[in-house]
């Protein structure tokens, strides 16, 4: 028997002795303090708290932690720290696309989850590719435009 | 396998089956639904057990694992369009990337968009354990709302999907959104004709009552009848539905899910010459 | 060359970009303890008993009696309890808190807490309610005449409900308290002194005694104005009782419950009508205030002046009631009572309209509101109304006018339709407000090294507050931006500049900070501290402003607006989808164009929202059913096409650099423009929002009511 689940987080190895029923959420943010994994409901339903498992957009609310044993995780807190981010926050930047931005980080995963399967998405995969990601601020015209433009400047990143 | 202080990942579906059968564990497929609630709980992980997550054809018959996510099957050929058509509609990208198919079905909520097509198209389901195995059709497997005829110690292996046939299929989800939407009524409807008689018709509703509903019975008027034969019970056809259907009062009005269903069918039957 | 609206990259998009802004639940604070609070479950009734579970070491329950001060929340009036005191007046009134280290073990213990209620009938219907917190009467002109000698009288009763703001940041707030005794209270809030003077009441403290700080803050619309105040109390109270910070973070579908909405309203208007024009109108206006006033007066008086629209009458009459019930406490939201009466006299436009048979664009033209005219109030529209110039265009940009014949008579499943709506929404605080009440002040600290730090009490809630205003204060000094300073506001160091709040903060506070940047620039030496101070200065050319007779000019200037939705109904299921969408404003000249942009395209989403999709549903014993993101739903990113907003630039030459409000404007006319778009689509009159698709099937099935 073993209170250890070990996966890999933003690149490094990692393990956890928290419940494995816990919510990735929780421990994401209460253990390892990554707070830019936002909470906006519990409940899947706003993707604030989205984060990339093994290349898989997921919402870390609906995850328990047992189930990413072995895994790869990665946040915006290591995301951040990519090319790849470079590219997409200038987009975002050009359309003033953030506001609040409490929906951003999970906004900025869920990008990348998209455009790591399909680089060059049209009008109609970007609003597909972010509907689970609520914004309440820009009326997902900014964001659409960013992840447009980030996937045109993104020649070969992506 | 690996023990948890509180929980189980098994690495085969064996050792899976074993545990099932010694120890109080709720099977972890996808966690879409689980989490939702978030009990602390001993859970059965099976989201990496690769013996789950199979889809093989078999001629006519397609294997689907139920550890698939929606994502596998979406990018899978041998998946057929109109499962395909449900499970786009499912929530949002991040779900159907841990949602799985077997989670949809075992969850047994008559809005699962991907077991209204289940039910139109017959599939039945594997269910083992470690004393041996039961193939049971779908209808059978669900006894209510969140009530299924799994036993404690089984678990649901394979879901075998007749594929014959479903290349004529209608189906609509009304939802209150475009995604991120649960099922306020969903409909499926599939019409086979063979040598200009009708050899097949599935119609099936979801979001509706405790289950998917599908009326056999009615069903069997239009069998072996030429399209105009059909058109001429259609009436009488549409009339048996408009009495059997009874939408359990929710949030969403029983006479709209009730009126959308009966413009659904009947546009299904005049999609179909009838 | 690089004007005031040039766009830049805003100051705080890093920080949030990267998540490393730090909101209220991200703050990490030693010794935090987790208050959780326990809300009535029913609309009305005595509290006969409280039983409470035994409580382990370190677990505190906080309720009235811990309240040092009065047990009152200071927002508008003082009515509103911390906690409650023996009664309990609508589902979701705060009665306890219960604290303490673990938050698993802090909720557990409050699920077997028993509240034994003696239970009495609530009012929960506002259109029947009798109790009235306020309730106002103008009237313009010989309205009674112009009826008696109508020739036809088109009388109708328009229905909006509930709004929910469904900020992604749920609110968030942590008190604290140091060894002095002074309370400090961070969170999320927009409007400091609000909080400030609120705590000073429910501590019994002085003003020297209590600090608030704005944390990052992830959404608002209003939504943050007085509740903040509410949840301020209680954790400041909380952590002076136990002497450590408590944070207390409402679980989402608390928030939906328990937090203040937009309010429902029934409006009732009456047109006299002679040789096919207008001659007078009338309006009986209800907006459900809930169990409480909180800001219920101010909304209702905004959502009265605008009863007209942006049309120029000569005879009326407008009456309204705040009505209470045993309902949450109904406050601001973006637009603040505007969205309420412009749905309906825009709605009742198109229906007169139609009534004298004409389409409604070219017979609201005749109506339009321009410069010189006296308002509905006896006011004067002081400056030039660019709407027969935006309409042309957002008619040109989206093909309205032609779109509406072609869509007049349609069969088959899926039909389109296509509707435009038209609205202002007046500046700064109503009334005699900004001159009597808030007498905002600012100031501008210059740094040995020659940077200047912006000192108000404004708040960036996603607006971009914090880039337009170091925009007007580096352009105004000739400074690069990156040479000026901004903070969040803490009220230890920032005076009370006013709220953040009623479309005031680009234009009357960022005009003062023009002036005092121009003061500084006078005053400038290098290399020297230097500080400048302004206050607010009251435009002359207003007329001012009688409450007691509803009379004078309520704001300065106004924003305008028009906007259109084509939608594409589905006749089998109701489904409807919003094809297209088109908005033209007027907010002055733009502070920066993209952050205007950003500001039209997210409000007039919402309003598309609270036109389709945003549904509250609450039962006659007064329980919201749909408190969660997945039943309150509002639109994803596949639920809209691609907002095609511009503006024109008619600088107001009372704000800076030509700006006037934003913020608000483009929620106050999107619903309208989508239940037009559904009357096209259906070939009928439609009187409420939301119109869902069950209405829509229902209309199908069975005709209008």
């Amino acid at each position: 028997m073993t209170d250890t689940i070990r996966f890999r987080l933003n690149g490094e190895e990692t393990e956890s002795h928290s419940d494995p029923s816990a919510r990735l959420l929780d421990v994401l943010r209460e253990e390892f303090l990554l707070t830019g994994v936002k909470c906006g409901c519990k409940e899947g339903e706003c993707g604030a708290c989205s984060v990339i498992i093994d290349g898989q957009l997921a919402n870390s609310c609906m995850v328990a932690l047992g189930s990413v044993s072995g895994s790869d995780v990665m946040t915006i807190e290591g995301y951040s720290k990519t090319k790849r981010y470079q590219k997409l926050s200038e987009a975002y930047a050009e359309f003033s696309a953030v506001q609040c931005g409490f929906c951003i980080p999970g906004m900025v995963m869920a990008s990348e989850a998209l455009l790591s399967h399909n680089p060059h998405p049209t009008e109609e995969e970007i609003r597909e590719g972010i509907s689970g990601n609520l914004c309440r601020c820009t009326g997902y015209s900014a964001i659409v435009s960013a992840i447009k433009k980030a996937s045109e400047n993104g020649e070969g990143l992506w | 396998m690996v023990t948890l202080r509180n929980g189980y990942i098994p690495e085969t579906l064996a050792e899976a089956l074993k545990i099932r059968s010694e120890n109080q564990v709720v099977p972890y497929a996808g966690g879409t639904d689980l989490m939702i609630k978030a009990q602390p709980s001993s859970y059965l992980f099976l989201n990496k057990l690769s013996a789950l997550q199979k889809v093989e054809q078999d001629g006519d018959m397609l294997h689907i694992g139920p550890g698939c996510n929606y994502t596998m099957l979406l990018n899978h050929p041998a998946v057929p369009k109109v499962l395909k058509e449900a499970m786009i509609r499912i929530a949002s990208p991040a779900t159907r990337n841990r949602g799985t198919i077997g989670g949809n079905i075992c969850n047994a909520s008559p809005k699962a968009d991907s077991v209204l097509i289940l039910y139109a198209s017959d599939a039945e389901l594997k269910l083992s354990s470690i004393a041996g195995e039961r193939i049971v059709p779908i209808e059978e497997f669900f006894t209510g709302r969140g009530k299924t005829i799994l036993r404690e110690d089984e678990l649901l292996t394979d879901i075998r999907l007749p594929l014959k046939g479903l290349d004529d299929y209608y189906y609509y989800k009304v939802g209150a959104r475009r995604a991120m939407a649960i099922s306020r009524v969903a409909f499926v409807g599939l019409l086979n004709t063979e040598n200009g008689k009708i050899s097949r018709v599935a119609a099936a509703f979801g979001a509706i009552s405790d289950t998917v509903l599908r009326f056999r019975e009615f069903e069997a008027m239009l069998l072996g009848k030429t399209l105009a034969e059909a058109t001429a019970l259609k009436p009488a056809f549409l009339a048996k539905y408009q009495e059997a259907i009874v939408p359990i009062r929710g949030r969403v009005s029983a006479e709209y899910r009730k009126q959308v269903c009966m413009n659904l069918l009947a546009d299904f039957l005049n999609s179909n010459g009838i | 060359m690089d004007t005031i609206s040039t766009p830049v990259k805003k100051l705080d998009h890093d920080l949030k970009m990267s998540g490393a802004a730090r909101y209220t639940d991200d703050l990490q604070i030693p010794d935090m303890q987790h208050g959780k609070v326990l809300y009535s479950s029913v609309a009305k009734a005595i509290i006969k008993e409280i039983q409470l579970p035994q409580l382990p070491e370190g677990y505190v329950i906080i309720d009235k009696n811990d309240v040092p001060g009065e047990n009152f929340v200071h927002i508008v009036a003082d009515d509103c309890p911390v906690f409650a005191d023996g009664v309990v007046t609508y589902i979701g009134e705060p009665i306890l808190m219960l604290v303490g280290p673990d938050l698993k073990k802090v909720r557990e213990l409050l699920s077997q807490i028993v509240v034994v209620y003696e239970e009495q009938t609530p009012e929960i219907d506002f259109r029947k309610g009798e109790t009235f917190f306020y309730h106002y009467e103008y009237e313009k002109g010989d309205w009674q005449k112009a009826f008696a000698e109508a020739d036809q009288v088109l009388d109708e009763t328009i229905e909006t409900g509930y709004q929910e703001h469904i900020y992604m940041e749920v609110q968030s707030m942590i008190g604290m308290k140091d060894p002095n005794g002074k309370i400090t209270v961070a969170g999320s809030l927009q409007c400091p002194y609000y909080v400030h003077r609120a705590l000073q009441k429910a501590l019994g403290l002085g003003p020297d005694k209590v600090c608030v700080i704005q944390a990052e803050m992830g959404g608002a619309f209003g939504g943050k104005e007085a509740y903040p105040s509410i949840l301020g109390c209680q954790v400041a109270v909380a952590a002076n009782k136990i002497g450590k910070p408590v944070k207390c973070v409402l679980d989402r579908r608390d928030d939906i419950t328990v937090t203040s909405k937009r309010h429902p309203a029934s409006m009732r208007y009456q047109a006299a009508i002679k040789d096919r024009k207008i001659t007078a109108i009338q309006a009986d206006i209800r907006y459900n205030s809930g169990a409480y006033i909180t800001l219920s007066p101010v909304v209702l008086q905004r959502g009265l002046i605008g009863a007209m629209g942006v049309y120029t009458f000569d005879a009326l009459r407008v009456e309204g009631k705040a009505v209470k019930t045993n309902t949450v406490p109904n406050g601001a939201f973006r637009g603040f009572g505007g969205p309420q009466t412009f749905f309906a006299i825009e709605m009742f436009m198109n229906h007169i309209a139609k009534a004298v048979g004409e389409d409604p664009l070219p017979f609201k033209l005749r109506y339009l509101a321009k410069k010189g005219d006296e308002t509905s109030t006896r006011g004067r529209y002081h400056f030039h109304i660019p709407m027969p110039e935006m309409i042309e265009k957002v008619d040109k940009a989206s093909g309205y006018s032609q779109k509406y014949q072609e869509y007049k008579n349609q069969s088959g499943r899926y039909r389109k339709g296509i509707g435009l709506g038209l609205a202002y929404h007046g500046c700064g605080f109503t009334g005699s407000g900004e001159r009597d009440m808030i007498k905002g002040v600012v100031r501008l600290h210059k740094l040995a090294n020659n940077k200047v730090e912006v000192l108000t009490a404004g708040t960036d809630m996603g607006q971009g507050l914090k880039t337009t205003f170091v925009k007007i204060v580096a352009k105004t000094l000739g400074i690069p931006i990156e040479d000026v300073i901004i903070k969040n506001p803490n009220t230890d160091f920032v005076p009370d500049s006013g709220p953040t709040a009623a479309s005031r903060s680009l234009m009357v506070v960022g005009k003062l900070l023009n002036r005092a940047a121009e003061k500084l620039k006078e005053q400038w030496e290098d290399g020297e501290e230097q500080e400048v101070e302004e206050h607010y200065v009251h435009p002359e050319f207003m007329i001012p402003w009688d409450l007691s007779v509803f009379q004078g000019d309520p704001y300065p200037d106004y924003s305008w607006s028009a906007n259109v939705v084509e939608v594409e109904v589905d006749t089998l299921t109701g489904v409807t989808r919003v094809i297209g969408a088109w908005g033209m404003y007027d907010v002055g000249t733009a502070i920066d164009y993209r952050i205007v942009q950003g500001q039209m395209q997210g409000g007039f989403l919402q309003g598309i929202g609270y036109g389709s999709i945003e549904l509250m549903d609450v039962n006659s014993k007064g329980q919201i059913r749909n408190n969660s993101l997945s039943d309150y739903i509002i639109p994803t990113a596949m639920d809209v096409p691609h907002l095609q907003t511009d503006i024109v630039d008619h600088p107001y030459e009372g704000g800076p650099f030509g700006g006037k409000g934003a913020g608000e404007l483009p929620a106050v006319g999107g619903a309208q423009a989508y239940i037009s778009a559904m009357e096209s689509a259906l070939g009928t009159n439609l009187y409420k929002t939301p119109f869902s698709q069950e209405d829509t099937l229902e209309f199908l099935t069975k005709g209008a009511k």
